[in-house]
């Protein structure tokens, strides 16, 4: 069942992080090395295997992580939520099952207690891509890209030029997408074009390429945060044409 | 790096350990013949040993000592950096902003931690982490006094948010001290954490 919050498209996803508040001091470490354990290293070491077999196109992994619970984004860091998001891809891919898997488990550790039961989607991905079908990534047979770049030439004209002021609105559709939630609705002004990509917001739910211009806006801290800003501070984000409206004048 | 997979060595730990389940995986993953121990060995060598922040930093130091090469990696660094034939992932398009008087930049990815991998190899942990996340478009002057790094008040703050498939690398100041360095001593002061705009260039009195 969907509740009302689990359905608004405004609702931010774990992973949209950028001015939330509550998160303490950085752990800042100089000179801190890629990894702090081996079972990081190994985690690392699968990635190509794991989306080769499983999440071949843009957005696809980025997407499995954004579905995890909270608990698997945040626990174990950025390593942990790559494993539980191998654990999620292999298990809607068919490529491992978890019965498979939960046997393999308790080789090594003895009966597992249900509520720890890997793999299981009450517990791993969020109520998005669980109560709604349209969202899961399936579709396996329309053939992955095989070109690797996610660059494209676009034959349209860009819809906006350096200096325009544009907005984002928030998403009318729940899925990925790269609009962070803390720029939705607030006028910002383009900096820059950088090349043309394809749109993840639609390879990440093979939905097509869909390629678009990329604009670079910049944003002031104080349109951002209010009286709360920094002073001379300007916020740069990347955003890919579809998500942009021309701003009203202001 | 990877000896005796799937032997039990790991009672201490519980199923839902990441120790445990990443060795199920692979365990899986190998009999099924979708990875091979020795390349996942050989992914982790090239990324603790090879591609790593000395890439970036040999590109800021011929920037430094070259004004004309300078002037090319802040207007089109994908050809500087196919010139100097450096590949690999996560580097599609990059884009280097300078600092200098006045204007200071800083890199994060908000929605997940993207990062130029074949300039400056794996991001540290404190980069991908939700706090540096969250606080660095907020407040980063607080976030970068935290880390060590006071700028003037009349300093402008750039923040770039990576959420496209562009990467950026911040090109440090260079430091004073240091007129008439070859490249490659120049190299030596250019830390990772300087070309994502958290810290100065390293001090040449510290040499």
């Amino acid at each position: 069942m969907l509740g009302p919050m689990q359905s608004d498209p405004h609702r931010r996803g774990v992973h949209d992080l950028g001015g939330a508040g509550g998160w303490g001091r950085i752990p800042y470490e100089p000179d801190e090395p890629p990894f702090h354990a081996d079972w990081e290293r190994r985690v690392f070491g699968l990635l190509g295997a794991v989306t080769s077999a499983t999440a071949r196109r843009p957005g696809e992994f980025r997407y499995a992580l954004e579905r995890l619970h909270p608990d698997d984004y945040f626990d174990n860091g950025y390593f942990g939520r790559w494993l539980a998001g191998f654990e999620v891809l292999l298990a809607e891919y068919e490529v491992v099952d978890p019965v498979d898997y939960s046997a393999r488990l308790e080789a090594h550790t003895g009966p597992i207690p249900s509520e720890v039961r890997r793999m299981s989607p009450e517990r791993r991905v969020a109520p998005v891509a669980d109560r709604v079908p349209s969202m899961l990534p399936p579709d396996r047979p329309v053939p992955v890209p095989q070109r690797r770049t996610v660059r494209r030439d676009l034959a349209e004209p860009p819809r906006f030029s350096t200096g325009d002021r544009v907005v984002a609105p928030a998403p009318t559709q729940p899925g990925h997408t790269r609009l962070p939630g803390y720029v939705m609705d607030k006028p910002g002004t383009v900096a820059k074009l950088h090349p043309a990509e394809v749109l993840p917001d639609s390879t990440a739910h093979n939905r097509g390429e869909r390629p678009q211009h990329v604009y670079c806006v910049g944003y002031d801290a104080r349109t951002l945060w209010g009286d709360d800003a920094e002073p001379n501070a300007t916020v740069y984000v990347d955003l890919y044409e579809c998500y942009l409206t021309a701003a009203e004048s202001d | 790096m990877h000896d005796e997979p799937g032997h039990g060595h790991h009672e201490h730990h519980d199923a839902s350990s990441p120790e445990v389940r990443v060795e199920a995986l692979e365990d899986l993953l190998v009999e099924r013949g979708l990875a091979d121990p020795e390349r996942i060995d050989a992914t982790i060598r090239r990324f603790e040993h090879d591609i790593g922040p000395m890439i970036g930093a040999r590109l800021v130091a011929e920037a430094w000592a070259d004004a004309g090469l300078r002037q090319r990696l802040l207007t089109d660094a994908d050809a500087v950096v196919a010139d100097m034939d450096i590949r690999g992932a996560e580097i599609e398009h990059i884009e280097v902003k300078a600092n200098g008087p006045g204007v200071h930049n800083v890199v994060v990815c908000t929605l997940c931690s993207c990062y130029p991998w074949a300039l400056l190899g794996l991001p540290p942990n404190w980069y991908k982490s939700p706090e540096y996340r969250a606080r660095v478009v907020r407040e980063p002057r607080a976030v970068l006094v935290e880390m060590g790094l006071e700028l003037d008040p009349g300093t402008e703050v750039r923040i770039w948010d990576s959420s496209s498939e562009t990467r950026f690398l911040v090109l440090p100041e260079r430091p004073a001290g240091t007129e008439g360095w070859p490249a490659e001593r120049l190299a030596e002061l250019v830390t990772r954490d300087s070309m994502i705009g958290v810290a100065h260039a390293a001090d040449p009195g510290g040499q």
